[in-house]
């Protein structure tokens, strides 16, 4: 009797977290099965449960996709700029963590407080002045203009600088003793022997910079200078001309790279969340 | 010999934090210091010769500028709705997966899977499948006898769906992060407690809130402040309307400066913005007590 009382909670228990798991996965599965369809498919199967069912598949909205809006390209330059924003964020923030959890020398302590305290400026915020330097500077629809102003980040830089203070002196000596040079050092031994804070700090990077989406707006308004994200919104936010299938199918590929990174880095992704939040 | 190297230490420290000083003086101290003196002046970014010092009056027309003020409404209305049912989802699917059951592995996946999407793709597809005319949740209602519901392109319902919407796409990441603090939760706190009589309610409130009570402080500092600098949700899927009913700050400061290149005006809101958001999120910090209490 107690044990078939347990057995129908245990599948309520199933039945209840499957439930939430449909909910959870089926706006993502209709975009991607939807993007396979004809768009007449689609209405067709919108009043059945067919509309989840993968059938007469095709890659016809990719083809027209690739031709009628280029996206391919808008997807090569996110790729670009991220992979660019992850190096140039990995080596300036490693930098001043590594300055401030190894060396000496005075206003170290002023500029560790500095840091500490601009964590607490919300960026997004100061958006608009950023842009008015970026402005005045002239690299407005540039590339060093896009990426520049986010390759400094206080919370990278204090991370870095949690890691390398636990760094074994006796490693630095033996490097000082074998004279080689600070910056040889750091390149030949440092960033290997901590290879997973910067695989944790370059994948959070690389998928903020994939996602953003307020400032390449305003930085970048070139269309064939656009990241996908800004692409996504100038061409497909309009439901009314736009055929939904070439949507879904835009909005697959903007994600495929995104899927891709976090199976590969799932427990990175989650540490790094972690360690954010944590300290 | 010795001081040569000290001095030599010197310089390379200085050396090696000097790129992140320029950039962070050039990107963000500098951005923050032109934005206090624009505040004070009419400049208008297509007449860039004739700006004016004009005192405190951007500062006093803020506070009077009635489609700043709705937007400051709606922003707290989306705060207020979207970060307790955000963090109740979370850390219910977070309680969940912490259990021990087959297929544990899926289950986390499925979860967090809308948080991968980016916010301009997930706001996409719910423009879509939220349209009026021939989106398919309507569809769905009209086959169980529902009328369609104007979802984004109401008054009523704009600022709700876009709540909705907000805390189910992205309460992964905090689940993710209530998941790692249940871990570190010391089980056999549970198994005395449960030799003690203590049931699951007890359990819950007297040693599972109490061990994530870092986790839950820093969540709802983040999520506070990310609430507060809603924009791209808005932007993407009503555009700020249906008249102006999901209109927010940061997009006020955005039509404002980048759009109509009033930088004095968005100046002033920007530095009363920004100040606003350090001031909460230092008093989330004070109000709740900490751990080393």
């Amino acid at each position: 009797m107690k044990l078939t009382k347990h057995r129908k909670n245990k599948i309520l228990f199933y039945i209840g977290i499957t439930f939430l798991a449909i909910l959870f996965l089926i706006p993502t599965e209709w975009m991607i099965v939807s993007s396979f369809k004809s768009e007449s498919t689609i209405f067709k199967d919108m009043n059945s449960l067919m509309a989840f069912v993968p059938h007469d598949l095709s890659f016809t909205a990719y083809s027209q996709l690739l031709d009628y809006y280029n996206v391919f390209n808008n997807i090569i330059n996110s790729l670009f700029y991220a992979s660019i924003m992850v190096i140039l964020g990995l080596i300036v923030n490693s930098f001043a963590g590594y300055s401030l959890a190894m060396y000496n020398y005075p206003g170290k302590n002023v500029l560790f407080v500095f840091i500490i305290a601009m964590m607490i400026v919300p960026i997004e915020a100061i958006i608009l002045p950023m842009y008015l330097v970026v402005h005045n500077l002239h690299l407005l629809n540039t590339i060093p203009g896009y990426i520049l102003p986010f390759v400094a980040n206080v919370m990278n830089i204090f991370l870095f600088r949690q890691t390398f203070i636990t760094y074994p002196q006796e490693l630095v000596e033996a490097g000082k003793i074998d004279g080689i040079s600070s910056f040889r050092f750091f390149f030949q031994v440092v960033i290997p022997t901590s290879s997973s804070i910067y695989v944790t700090i370059g994948v959070l990077t690389f998928l903020a910079s994939w996602n953003d989406f307020l400032w390449p707006v305003m930085a970048l308004s070139e269309q064939k200078m656009m990241p996908i994200q800004v692409a996504l919104n100038a061409i497909f936010s309009d439901r009314e001309h736009i055929f939904t299938n070439h949507t879904m199918a835009a909005l697959t590929i903007a994600s495929i790279p995104v899927i891709i990174i976090y199976s590969i880095f799932q427990k990175y992704i989650v540490e790094g969340a972690v360690r954010s939040g944590i300290k | 010999m010795v001081s040569k190297n000290k001095k030599n230490d010197m310089i390379v420290g200085y050396l090696f934090i000097l790129p992140a000083m320029i950039l962070l003086f050039l990107f963000i101290i500098w951005p923050m210091g032109s934005a206090i003196s624009y505040s004070f002046t009419d400049y208008f970014l297509l007449k860039p010769g004739q700006q004016e010092f004009i005192g405190l009056e951007n500062y006093i027309r803020l506070f009077k500028d009635e489609q700043l003020i709705t937007s400051f409404i709606n922003t707290c209305e989306f705060v207020i709705k979207v970060v307790p049912l955000q963090l109740f989802i979370a850390l219910s699917l977070a309680l969940i997966i912490n259990k021990h059951f087959k297929g544990n592995g899926f289950y986390r996946v499925a979860y967090f899977s809308p948080a991968i999407l980016s916010l301009v793709v997930v706001s996409i597809l719910w423009s879509s499948l939220l349209n009026p005319t021939s989106g398919l949740i309507n569809e769905i209602l009209e086959n169980f006898n529902f009328a369609p519901q104007p979802f984004l392109t109401s008054v009523e319902q704009a600022m709700n769906s876009i709540v909705v919407i907000s805390a189910y796409s992205s309460c992964g990441y905090q689940m993710l992060i209530f998941l790692a603090g249940l871990k570190n939760i010391d089980q056999s706190m549970y198994e005395a407690a449960t030799i003690d009589g203590a049931n699951k309610v007890r359990q819950f409130f007297h040693i599972t809130i109490p061990g994530l009570r870092a986790i839950i402080i820093y969540q709802l500092i983040t999520i506070v402040i990310q609430a507060f600098k809603l924009i791209v949700q808005p932007m993407v899927m009503t555009g700020g309307g249906p008249d102006y009913s999901t209109i927010t700050i940061l997009q006020f400061i955005y039509e404002e400066g980048f759009r109509h290149r009033y930088i004095g005006y968005a100046s002033a809101v920007t530095i009363v913005f920004t100040i606003f958001l350090i001031v909460v999120s230092l008093l989330i910090k004070r109000i709740l007590p900490n751990e080393t209490d």
